[in-house]
């Protein structure tokens, strides 16, 4: 029994993490004000860049002689994907900050632009590495559960806590940094008060444009490190087509079920996670995989409809949020 | 307020002209030679000089699963016949649904004379459109509705696959130490469950006691949730995993884990060279070339076409001789030369099965010693649908 539960959890934790990721950095983006719907975009674009960057990363090196290294190509991954995340989210900022683009119709655009992005360049690159692209066994290696030593010996808590990817850690002390960074830090006290009431925010001196374009391109590339996760960790770093499909739209479902805290973010993401793979560990007789595939939705409506019914202002969207700012308007 | 209406809707138009060339649904490798030959001598009788082939495929070949084996059978046919790449046109990552329809006719307009889908969901759609354009030939892996239906331009293809799970089933049932395997199958068909039956089958005629834990991931490819149920598995005690789903998502899950696999489609040691010791595999080029052969030599594409180990319509991908159990070469050349000789048969009594059919009633098989199950003799399609003692169904 205590095993069923270990092995859901760990289970959980991995399929929820590029979920939170997605999550994060959407909530950085909605704190400034804009409802980036494409979330689901910019994690492809990361997806298939993260993958291609380490590819490459390795094959120049091989064809030069020299054996790559598992942590540089890692990082390589890492600052390749979010450069691509922040580029998508970068177009998405520019329409909708400077030109005053609508912004559900901008990020829907996104998502179907970055879809067919990392679509058309895996299908691209597969061809061109005559079958498919992977990265090699070192690269691998770096994305595969880590093992510390004394630590990650201790029976169950070990398993539980310290046998996880990197990738998990980083997503973790990422939504504690930004818990801290909304709390405490006076650029994330400015960030909130320009998604809040920008007009307010501007009469306090605080420029609302590079507010809300640098939590939105910053926020973008988190979620291209949520796609990078699908293409190097789910997929042990093979491309394939389609991988992120639908987690991008779980990920703004899990937002709301979060109530924009990174916090709550954590452990919503690890409900979000266990929900999807329940159905392999827990079995309820007569009950069709299909409702379970359901549930992470049901739950996010169910969420949206107990917030607003208490109408509580702590939990709310920020009031900001989906509005362009004109100045002029004021 | 105007102009920033004109420019959303702008925006929104450009973006659409992007989906509509990047749409993954209609994807082709090969551009379509500008004016169909096929159109100005629609009568004339087909060449290889002439001939245009469609393949409308559920994934694309950097699965390295089936849709990779299938696209290697199409190179083989290629390469036999000689044929140019303009006389090829695949249609990659085409979903069971509507666009499976859009996909074919497509095809038909490109000028194609015979049209290759290859996932079982396409045959509804591979039915109507054959009705439609009685001209072009259609062949459909997998399916078993030709015979019901008629056509004369409708053909099922398969192989025995069955035969060469069998004999994989045998390296699994000698590696296998807690003498439990563990099976990642797609969906509760026939096809699926006969080939899940074989592979415990052969497990078991080599290690009497073990058991299977069976799981569905309820999709042909979905690499996600394929390791996902491998790790399941491996968490109830399975190590040695197998698979009837697309890709290698479940051979590179039982390596991280420290388990052993046993593949399908393609030779996953390259994936996996610590857990995979070997795979089952169809070669698709015999058909393939044989049914284009056919069409331009005018002779008639058989309705079903199923052939299997004695043919080399199916066989095994080299062993992992680095992992693998002792003997398992001699066990498997053993049966394998059973199997060809018709002394060994996969499904044969004393052997007893429960199952579901087609409308959801409860059927079952009690084969007496002696006789055996005529799997895939009548139609290409398999068509054994029971569960067999030892094997658990986990849902």
């Amino acid at each position: 029994m205590i095993d069923i539960v270990t092995a859901l959890l760990m289970a959980a934790v991995l399929a929820g993490t590029p979920l939170l990721l997605g999550a994060l950095g959407e909530i950085l983006t909605e704190k400034s004000g804009n409802l980036n719907l494409g979330v689901e975009g910019m994690m492809f674009m990361g997806a298939i860049t993260g993958l291609i960057g380490s590819y490459c990363y390795e094959q120049a090196l091989t064809a030069a002689g020299i054996v790559p290294n598992g942590v540089i190509s890692a990082l390589v991954a890492l600052t390749v994907s979010f450069l691509a995340g922040a580029f998508g989210a970068l177009i998405y900022a520019f329409l909708t900050i400077t030109l005053r683009a609508n912004q559900n119709v901008t990020g829907l655009i996104l998502t179907i632009f970055g879809t067919g992005f990392g679509n058309f360049f895996g299908e691209y690159f597969g061809l061109a590495a005559g079958g498919y692209v992977a990265v090699s066994s070192v690269t691998k290696a770096a994305f595969s559960p880590l093992h510390i030593p004394l630590l990650s010996e201790i029976p169950i808590l070990g398993k539980l806590l310290f046998q996880y990817n990197w990738m998990v850690y980083f997503a973790i002390a990422l939504a504690l940094g930004m818990f801290w960074f909304f709390r405490v830090s006076r650029f994330g006290l400015n960030l909130r008060a320009v998604g809040e009431d920008p007009a307010a925010a501007d009469a306090a001196g605080i420029n609302v444009s590079r507010y809300r374009y640098l939590a939105t391109v910053i926020g973008g590339g988190i979620c291209g490190i949520g796609g990078m996760y699908m293409s190097m960790v789910t997929t042990s770093g093979v491309w394939v087509h389609g991988c992120v499909t639908g987690y991008g739209w779980l990920a703004v479902a899990l937002v709301i079920f979060a109530t924009w805290s990174p916090l709550r973010g954590i452990l919503v993401a690890i409900i979000f996670g266990g929900l999807m793979i329940m159905r392999m560990y827990v079995s309820i007789p007569g009950l069709p995989a299909q409702i379970y595939d359901m549930v992470p939705y049901v739950a996010t409506i169910l969420v949206l409809i107990i917030t607003s019914v208490r109408q509580s202002k702590e939990h709310a969207m920020p009031a900001g949020c989906g509005l362009n700012y004109f100045r002029e308007e004021r | 307020m105007k102009k920033f209406l004109a420019l959303v809707v702008s925006f929104a138009l450009a973006a659409m002209m992007l989906v509509g060339c990047g749409a993954p649904a209609s994807q082709e490798t090969e551009a379509p030679a500008a004016p169909p030959e096929g159109d100005a001598d629609a009568g004339a009788a087909i060449t290889a000089e002439t001939i245009k082939i469609g393949f409308v495929h559920v994934s694309d070949p950097s699965d390295m699963g089936y849709t990779y084996n299938h696209d290697q059978g199409t190179q083989a046919m290629q390469q036999a016949l000689g044929l140019r790449d303009d006389q090829i046109i695949n249609k990659f990552n085409v979903p069971e649904g509507a666009e499976c329809d859009t996909a074919l006719r497509e095809l038909v307009d490109a000028g194609c004379n015979i049209i290759f889908a290859t996932s079982f969901g396409f045959e509804d759609y591979v039915k109507e459109v054959a009705a439609e354009y009685p001209d072009v030939q259609f062949c459909h892996a997998t399916g078993y509705q030709a015979a019901i239906e008629g056509l004369p331009n409708f053909h099922n293809y398969f192989a025995s696959i069955f035969e060469a799970r069998y004999l994989a089933g045998i390296a699994a049932g000698l590696k296998t130490q807690t003498g439990k395997l563990g099976y990642v199958a797609a969906f509760p068909f026939a096809e699926v469950i006969s080939g899940y039956t074989a592979f415990y089958l052969g497990a078991k005629s080599v290690n009497p006691d073990v058991t299977m834990d069976i799981m569905y991931t309820n999709s042909w490819n979905d690499p996600t949730v394929e390791s996902q149920v491998a790790k399941a598995l491996i968490e109830r005690g399975c190590d040695v995993i197998s698979q009837h789903s697309d890709s290698t998502a479940p051979a590179t899950t039982a390596e991280e884990n420290g388990v052993w696999q046993v593949g399908y489609n393609n030779d996953m040691i390259p994936a996996a060279p610590k857990a995979s010791l070997i795979s089952a595999r169809i070669d698709w080029g015999i058909y393939v070339t044989e049914a284009v052969q056919a069409l331009i030599a005018g002779e008639k594409i058989p309705v079903d076409w199923c052939r299997g180990l004695a043919d080399g319509a199916v066989y095994l991908s080299p062993l992992n001789t680095e992992i693998a159990a002792e003997g398992t070469k001699e066990a498997i050349d053993d049966a394998s030369a059973k199997i060809i000789s018709g002394e060994l048969h996969v499904f044969s009594g004393p052997l007893t099965g429960e199952g579901v059919d087609f409308d959801g009633n409860p059927v079952s098989i009690d084969l007496p010693e002696g006789d055996y199950y005529h799997e895939q003799e009548e139609t290409s399609a398999p068509s054994w649908n029971y569960i067999v003692p030892g094997c658990t169904v986990v849902e």
